[in-house]
């Protein structure tokens, strides 16, 4: 086996690129209906890509809100909540984050460079995911369905996104075209001071828990708006969100000290407008289809 | 490093990052969580996505014991789940009020009990808030906002409110009533008495009755307090959540609507024979 030095394409992915551009067969994720409708709007399918990358995600932050006794914050303010996008080096979870985006943004970016070399147009149906591996190691993967367009003009770097064949077809015909896969994610941290504890074990009344309340806001709040400025930064108009996940946990970094983390996650498609007039030019049909549903 | 928030409880950057994708400027851009064909139809019904709208609440839900034996409404859960939804609806409100939006599609109003604490749970609402484009925006004695000078909400999806809109019917606000009940145990006598036989058991029968009555004539008053027409899309949810079998909430949900003209007939659909079998 060879070395290969973190660069470019790793050997085996080289050599499937070299085979594909002399035998020139083609290969496909996309079920009948998704080959079919990208072929109608003149992208037929190429060959599935792949790109992943296994991280060793050691440092994770110090992982705490902060607080180390009552006169001493590194970060926080008594009772604040800690969010990653907040820039604070040594509170909250800023390297696991960093870490998180390395690791999906080295995935697609391996992933469009096996699509270049196969001189697609763009990449379609993109699945990304995340396998623990143990001891703080995690796979991150990018697969997708390579398309090229029949036509003679072809594009720098091909589109990417998480959309299904039929609705790439549908986009384009309503002058959308789909620009890149766009994601934000945010982990936050927050102590459980008193008034968070004493509004979430209070007995017979209803109360809302307003620590909790803002914990989980300003995550997804920071995810958001990391999602947007991704968006922002591909030269979009519009995105579509396909997926927002939150997950909270309870962490206790030392006696008698207790926060809670929550970890938020958008996952997207970018667009681009190209149609000019105020209106898409398609008109949908009023249709009962003859099925069971 | 605290955050400032104003008094809806919404962060100081997130009323950044709402200004920011407000029509008409350079750094417009809109985010949604609307599928491509609910997408592209709302687009065709003559709206704009502004941006995906979301307000959450993380609650206490107070305790309250029912008698064993007694039918009775649990005011004290039932409250609760009111007032956090309530909590949770206002503030995605508020976020499509700075968008500057007309109402606000496909929401969905979620509760999760959540693993850390007993008896918290948060409640959810999400949606995309959406404008008139400049043809059919408010005018001069309409305006797609309703009574109460809120965004409309409808949790329908984008290919029911193009129907909607088509069909001449504006949604004005998703009206929801609650009501959490205790049903009364079996009297022991009762019980036995009951072995090996079919009959019904009217306490049980009438507890049902009772607590689904009560949510959906709550709902009702929400539709009447906003001059509805009528409620399309309603869902009547029995939620057993965490308090055991004898205590469940009877929730009903719907999207209240008013219509926008006289006649309210579509175009004949055409039938068609998918190629797919979904």
């Amino acid at each position: 086996m060879t070395e290969w030095d973190g660069r470019g394409l790793p050997p085996a992915a080289a050599a499937r690129m070299a085979r594909f551009q002399a035998d020139g067969v083609r290969t496909s994720l996309l079920d009948v209906p998704g080959m079919a409708s990208v072929s109608s709007v003149g992208l037929p399918p190429v060959g599935e890509v792949m790109g992943c990358m296994v991280e060793h995600i050691g440092w994770q932050g110090f992982g705490g809100c902060g607080f180390y006794g009552p006169t001493a914050g590194w970060a926080a303010n008594w009772g604040a909540t800690v969010t990653s996008g907040q820039g604070a080096r040594y509170a909250g979870y800023k390297p696991y984050v960093d870490a998180l985006y390395r690791g999906y943004d080295t995935a697609i970016e391996r992933m469009v460079l096996e699509a270049r070399s196969m001189g697609a147009d763009g990449v379609v149906g993109v699945r990304l995911s995340v396998t623990h591996l143990g001891q703080d190691n995690r796979e991150f993967v990018a697969l997708g369905t390579a398309v090229r367009g029949t036509g003679d003009v072809h594009v720098p770097r091909p589109f990417v996104t998480d959309l299904p064949g039929a609705d790439v077809a549908k986009l384009l015909h309503a002058g959308w075209v789909p620009v890149s896969i766009a994601f934000g994610i945010s982990v936050a941290v927050r102590h459980d001071d008193y008034a968070t504890l004493s509004q979430a074990r209070s007995w017979g009344w209803n109360t809302e828990v307003s620590g909790y309340t803002e914990l989980v806001q300003h995550v997804r709040d920071d995810a958001r708006d990391r999602f947007q400025q991704h968006a922002a930064r591909a030269g979009a108009d519009g995105a579509i969100v396909s997926s927002m996940d939150l997950r909270i946990w309870e962490h206790e970094p030392n006696e008698g000290h207790r926060d809670h983390v929550a970890e938020s996650t958008v996952f997207g498609t970018t667009m681009g407008r190209f149609h000019r007039g105020p209106t898409a030019p398609t008109r949908s049909l009023t249709i009962l289809p003859l099925r069971r549903v | 490093m605290t955050i400032e928030a104003n008094d809806q409880g919404i962060p100081v950057d997130a009323l950044r990052r709402l200004s920011e994708m407000r029509p008409g400027q350079r750094t417009t851009l809109f985010t949604s969580d609307l599928s491509v064909n609910e997408f592209l139809l709302v687009r065709e019904a003559g709206f704009r996505p502004l941006g995906l709208v979301l307000g959450s609440s993380i609650y206490h839900v107070g305790f309250q014991m029912g008698r064993w034996s007694q039918n009775q409404e649990l005011e004290t859960l039932s409250q609760a789940m009111y007032h956090a939804r309530e909590l949770a609806m206002t503030r995605m409100e508020a976020e499509a009020d700075m968008l500057g939006a007309d109402g606000i599609v496909g929401v969905r109003l979620d509760i999760e009990f959540k693993e850390f604490g007993s008896d918290l749970a948060e409640f959810i609402a999400v949606g995309t808030a959406v404008k008139a484009d400049e043809a059919h925006a408010a005018h001069e004695g309409f305006s797609w906002r309703n009574n109460q000078g809120k965004p409309f909400t409808s949790d329908l999806s984008g290919q029911d409110f193009w129907t909607l809109l088509q069909a001449g019917y504006a949604p004005l606000g998703m009206t929801m009533g609650t009501c959490v009940y205790h049903i009364a145990h079996q009297r022991f006598w009762q019980a036995i008495g009951n072995t090996g036989q079919n009959v019904e058991i009217p306490q049980f029968t009438e507890a049902l009755y009772d607590a689904r009555e009560l949510a959906m004539s709550r709902m009702q008053a929400e539709a009447e307090s906003l001059a509805a027409e009528g409620i399309v899309g309603v869902q009547l949810l029995s939620n057993a959540h965490r308090w055991g079998g004898h205590t469940t909430e009877f929730f009903a949900i719907g999207t209240a609507v008013r219509p926008l003209r006289e006649d309210h007939t579509i175009a004949t659909p055409s039938l068609v024979l998918p190629l797919t079998d979904r």
